[in-house]
């Protein structure tokens, strides 16, 4: 006999004693649904976005004339979550969930999808010299997919083979059902890859691939005069609006000069609330050991029974986001960098294999966790970490096949620039007092069995995981208030 | 619409029967099933599975009461989910039930293992009867309904650490009990 089985007998009891224990939890409800209102309204806010940009150069100079739309993708319309009282509206519920439904997708067997994120997170997270680092994985797969599309012979093959697709028609279908798995647009959760294609105006270019770009990879194409500060503004412009305005500062450094001819940028932007929120009045100062030295930090406390999980040189727990994603942070066990975890099998398993949830050393217990409000970002150049995987000949003028997007027989291209800018930025935000007054309270509550403390008080690694599972964001955090 | 009139849709096979039972009960298996398993999105396809598992079984069931019936049917459908998925998805409502009930299973050779789950179910009843109101409510609504520690206690004006020794002595005692009414050694 095991617990299941009481789980089962309990489901059986009688009736009455069902229905005596529901009339006290009916009277309690009626007492209480103030309260609980002002628990939603009180949820916490975490916010987190990334881009790529990815640009191609053609060696020959050329002016032109202003952007225009050639192709351009559609999103899908998705009705609001149904928060506070509207979740026991069955319309407004029932019109979510539809919603929600048709973004699903079954990704099948994504084991070549987790060999990419883990190396090509070895490689992009890996050198960073002390410093804070932020990837997202989910994006530059986004971006080496639409770079696939755009490219033939070799060059797709060299991306195919990392990306661990079949055939480009496996890469296309797949990339869509990444695309819909992590939509989400409905006012609690916002998880939206974008990508767009930019185009010199002279170029010559196949339409049907932009067709496909906007059908398959839900990427609009657009075609101006390279170089001018017009069409430049209209690309910082078109980052800034995906990524919510959060990474100005690196859009800002986003320009295309003359000489390009093609330009291809992703974003992925993703907002969403606490499942359990932070209580801003247990938010407390204290000492973060950075690299060189302490620096005074906010840290949010929470105490809450939930899964503990470790490793020979790790401990980890993860936070859930309200609609979907969570948010996992490791800790280095003293002595051990997060750099040497990034090398590490069973850390890099935990963080970006689909055994998660049944890992083996785990425990549900009460976790007293201490972790820093941050703000990190990085912006770095992918080209070296992707040339270091296989993917050489879209790097190079006289080997790269860019046909399919390109007519013109005479271009020579070659993708000059692999720009990678993330942000990702974790408060308690928007708390009333009253509401975390309550919070304050049952917070108390004392361990039946077993407790740990998970302080992350000295450089640590977290991971973003969207709604279907997927890492979105993957960094390190040397410095939780930035460089 | 009152219990019996929703029952009485069901064995007319007059598919109002799903909207009504959704409207008077669908709060009741959502919250069941929500904190059973975490996942509002799961949730949901527990609650819809409900009202479907509910056309399949009346006729011929005629519930007494038609609340416990259908969260009845939410809880199966909420265990075998879990029974399906755990091992690739986290439900934290039901690892965390589970693993509380860890306490009430019998030591090795006290109790028959392949106990019929309504022989099991009346010995359960039977503890609960023995015990005061205020326990009993307790008991079930923590493990039958799901309700998270921190709400009983609010509900109680008491700590959620006492709710918590409280709910833990109960769980100690349905072992003793059930290891006392072993049928075989």
């Amino acid at each position: 006999m095991n617990s299941q089985n009481i789980f089962d007998g309990i489901t059986d009891i009688r009736d009455d004693l069902v229905d005596g224990a529901k009339e006290a939890r009916g009277k309690q409800k009626s007492q209480g649904g103030s309260r609980g209102r002002k628990r939603m309204l009180g949820a916490a806010v975490a916010a987190v976005l990334a881009l790529a940009v990815f640009v191609g150069i053609f060696a020959r100079p050329h002016s032109g004339l202003t952007a225009y739309a050639i192709a351009q993708a559609g999103y899908p319309k998705m009705a609001p979550y149904p928060s506070g009282l509207a979740q026991f509206n069955s319309k407004v519920h029932d019109a979510w969930w539809e919603d929600v439904k048709a973004q699903r997708r079954d990704l099948g067997d994504i084991s070549s999808l987790e060999s990419f994120f883990a190396r090509s997170a070895q490689a992009f997270l890996t050198g960073t010299e002390g410093q804070n680092r932020v990837y997202s994985p989910v994006n530059v797969y986004m971006a080496l997919a639409m770079l696939a599309q755009l490219t033939g012979g070799e060059s797709r093959e060299q991306i195919l083979t990392l990306l661990g697709s079949g055939s480009m028609a496996d890469l296309r279908q797949q990339a869509s059902d990444v695309w819909n798995s992590n939509y989400r647009d409905d006012g609690a959760l916002t998880s939206i890859l974008a990508g767009s294609l930019w185009l010199d105006k002279d170029l010559k270019y196949n339409q049907g691939t932009m067709d496909i770009l906007a059908r398959d990879f839900y990427a609009s194409s657009y075609r101006g005069n390279m170089g001018s500060e017009q069409f430049n503004k209209a690309l910082q412009s078109w980052l800034n609006e995906q990524t919510g305005g959060l990474l100005k500062e690196q859009a800002g450094n986003i320009e295309l000069d003359k000489e390009t001819i093609l330009a291809l940028a992703t974003t992925v932007y993703f907002k969403a609330k606490w499942h359990d929120e932070f209580s801003r009045e247990k938010t407390l100062p204290g000492a973060f050991h950075t690299p060189s030295g302490d620096v005074d930090t906010d840290f949010m406390n929470q105490r809450e029974d939930q899964p503990y999980y470790w490793g020979d040189r790790f401990a980890a727990v993860n936070q859930s986001f309200e609609g979907g994603g969570s948010m996992w942070f490791l800790l280095p066990d003293e002595g051990t960098t997060p750099e040497e975890l990034l090398s590490d099998g069973e850390a890099m398993d935990f963080l970006f294999g689909s055994n998660r949830y049944q890992w083996e050393n785990q425990k549900f217990i009460f976790v007293n966790k201490s972790i820093p409000k941050f703000d990190v970002s990085s912006q770095f150049d992918l080209g070296e970490g992707l040339q270091a995987l296989g993917i050489t000949d879209v790097f190079d003028p006289e080997v790269s096949d860019f046909t399919p997007v390109i007519t013109d027989a005479e271009a020579t291209v070659a993708v000059s620039q692999a720009s990678h800018a993330a942000r990702v930025v974790i408060d308690e935000e928007g708390c009333t007092a009253a509401a975390f007054t309550v919070m304050a309270a049952a917070g108390a509550v004392q361990p039946p069995d077993d407790e740990v403390d998970f302080i992350l008080d000295r450089p640590f690694i977290f991971c973003i995981t969207g709604i279907g599972g997927l890492p979105l964001f993957v960094g390190v955090v040397n410095y939780p208030a930035g460089a | 619409m009152d219990d019996f009139a929703i029952v009485e849709l069901y064995h007319r096979r007059e598919q109002l029967a799903i909207a009504e039972s959704d409207k008077k009960y669908g709060p009741l298996c959502r919250s069941i099933a929500q904190r059973l398993l975490g996942c509002r999105e799961d949730a949901e396809e527990c609650v819809n599975d409900t009202w479907y598992a509910a056309w399949d079984k009346m006729p011929p069931d005629r519930p007494q009461s038609l609340g416990a019936f259908l969260g009845r049917i939410t809880r199966n459908l909420s265990i075998s989910r879990w029974r399906r998925d755990h091992a690739r998805k986290r439900y934290d409502g039901m690892e965390l039930l589970l693993s509380e009930l860890e306490d009430c299973v019998p030591a090795p050779g006290t109790v028959e293992e392949d106990l019929e789950r309504q022989q099991l179910a009346g010995i359960v009843s039977a503890w609960l009867d023995g015990l005061e109101d205020q326990e009993r409510r307790l008991f079930i609504r923590r493990y039958w309904y799901g309700d998270p520690v921190k709400e009983l206690a609010a509900g109680r004006g008491e700590g959620a650490n006492a709710i918590a020794q409280r709910l833990l002595r109960l769980r100690k005692g349905l072992r003793a009990f059930l290891e006392s009414e072993g049928v075989s050694v």
